[in-house]
């Protein structure tokens, strides 16, 4: 059961990762343990995890503490890339790199999309992580 | 907590010299000084060279209320403005370094003052030759001792050589030094405590704040609370602070814990790590001018004690560090000096007994890492 969600969960994933300028996708829990990825060989799919938990849980205590309203997603504006890591549910963070002329709106789109599915996926189990540190 | 490693702070008749390279470091100091005396209503001295009293009535209005009657000051400024003193003390002859210091003397000898500051000494040594100088530093000293004073002379060296500075150390008990500065657009002040007698305790830097209403307490920009996942990091900076925040996400610290602790003359602020090997990344962006680390072992789980020992050295060497072992109200929690045997600490590091669920022991470890990162123990 849990492989099966795994699998569909991958799924999600990769349909992301075919839209326009996006690079990476990437799925961690919200303690920065890491779910799913369609990551390069370049990058370190368990850092990854835990650097965005960390962005994530940062910024969302941030949002609270100065009233911004409920957290959506946090932004690392860079050089060649911008990397949304976007709250996926209760415990899921999507992750997603995407160059950094690419078309937001069409991006932002589809990761709400993404959400969506990923959100649901997780809501049918409780996840496995990929690996215990 | 100083005034206690000093036993129980300046002793009366005793000589100190504030020495620093920028006028208002230490002023601050000998205010917060004059002011403590005069909360315990003793009568203080303070002889102002470069503010007319009222002006530095206002100013010391910023540790808060204090019986301003027991603050008795010698003017010598209006003079020097050519202006009459409303002050009982006030030096007429501001070009006779005798006259001057006969006024001092004669407000020691009358008042019996506690606490006397003089501000400042490079104010004479400017203007007077250094053996003359020296004479009536001497007879200020003999004067203060004779009435049972503590002396304090401010005093920014700019014109005497390394020996004559020796011998203005020499006649002090205790030489408070004082030092600013900046890094990244933020100023740090420290000061160094060297009791002259054979023997005598001297500090390391004292990193120090001023704060209004409170006065100069002993400031640790960064204190990091660190060991393995689950010991009780976040715990323990909850049980420290008044306020904290945990960037806590399914129990796990994800980002790092923070709060700010005041208690008894020591403002530090804290930060927690998180304790599992992904969240390393973490120690890169806090493991800078760290002063100490609170290094936080679950005493029931002695199978994370090396993973403890790993993450103090992440945070880099040479850091005082006091080890707490934590969970000690569990049965078969391991004893400080089992935990000391077991994680093979050098000799002489503190072990904390602590339950960081019931705050106790937690402030112990704080008190005890202050005093190693002062110099004091
Ligand atoms: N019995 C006991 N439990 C503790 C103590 N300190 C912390 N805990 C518990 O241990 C767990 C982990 O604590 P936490 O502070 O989150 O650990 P951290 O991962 O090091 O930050 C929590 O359930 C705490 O309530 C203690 O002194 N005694
Ligand atoms: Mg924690």
């Amino acid at each position: 059961m849990a492989a099966g969600i795994h699998g569909r969960l991958i799924a999600v994933l990769q349909e992301l990762r075919r839209i326009p300028d996006v690079l990476a996708v990437a799925l961690a829990r919200r303690d920065g343990l890491l779910i799913a990825h369609v990551l390069p060989k370049s990058m370190d799919p368990k850092r990854i995890a835990a650097m965005a938990a960390s962005i994530v849980g940062t910024s969302e205590m941030a949002a609270g503490e100065m009233g911004l309203g409920p957290f959506f997603q946090s932004i690392v504006d860079s050089g060649s890339a911008k990397m949304l890591a976007t709250g996926a549910g209760e415990e899921g963070i999507l992750i997603t790199i995407v160059r950094t002329d690419a078309n937001m709106g069409l991006v932002l789109l589809s990761v709400g999309k993404a959400v969506q599915a990923v959100s649901n996926l997780l809501e049918e189990a409780a996840v496995e992580p990929e690996a215990r540190a | 907590m100083l005034d206690d490693r000093l036993g129980g702070g300046f002793p009366r008749t005793s000589t100190l010299l504030l020495f620093s390279d920028k006028p208002t470091e230490k002023r601050v100091f000998a205010e917060n000084f004059v002011v403590e005396g005069a909360r315990h209503q003793e009568t203080v001295l303070y002889v102002d060279f470069y503010r007319m009293p009222s002006l530095a009535r206002a100013e010391l209005s910023r540790f808060g209320r204090f019986p301003q009657d027991r603050l008795v000051f010698v003017d010598a400024i209006s003079a020097q403005l050519m202006v009459e003193s409303a002050e009982a003390y006030h030096v007429d002859r501001i070009d006779s370094l005798a006259d001057t210091v006969d006024v001092i003397v004669r407000a020691i000898q009358e008042e019996r003052p506690s606490r006397v500051v003089i501000d400042s000494m490079e104010f004479l040594s400017d203007r007077f030759p250094r053996d003359a100088l020296l004479d009536q530093w001497r007879r200020i000293i003999a004067e203060a001792k004779a009435a049972g004073s503590v002396v304090c002379f401010l005093f920014i060296n700019w014109t005497y050589q390394e020996r004559d500075l020796g011998a203005i150390r020499a006649l002090s008990d205790f030489v408070l030094e004082f030092q600013s500065s900046m890094r990244g657009g933020i100023v740090r002040n420290s000061m160094r405590i060297s009791q002259m007698a054979e023997g005598g305790v001297r500090t390391n830097w004292i990193p120090y704040t001023f704060k209004d209403l409170i006065g100069v307490t002993v400031y640790f920009p960064r204190l990091m609370v660190t060991g393995p996942f689950n010991a009780g990091k976040s715990t323990v900076v909850k049980a420290l602070c008044e306020k904290s925040v945990s960037i806590d996400r399914m129990g796990t610290t994800v980002a790092f814990d923070y709060g700010n602790v005041n208690i008894t003359g020591i403002e530090a602020e804290i930060f927690g790590t998180p304790g599992q090997e992904r969240f390393e990344f973490i120690f890169q962006i806090f493991a800078r001018e760290v002063s100490g680390v609170l290094l936080v072992v679950d005493a029931t789980r002695p199978e994370d004690f090396e993973r403890a020992k790993h993450m103090l050295a992440l945070i880099g060497p040479h850091i005082p560090y006091v080890v707490l072992a934590n969970k000690s109200d569990l049965p078969g929690a391991l004893k400080p000096e089992a935990v000391a045997g077991q994680m093979d600490l050098p000799d002489g590091t503190p072990v904390v007994a602590t339950v960081a669920t019931e705050s106790k022991g937690v402030r112990d470890a704080l008190l005890i890492l202050a005093e190693m990162i002062i110099g004091v123990r």
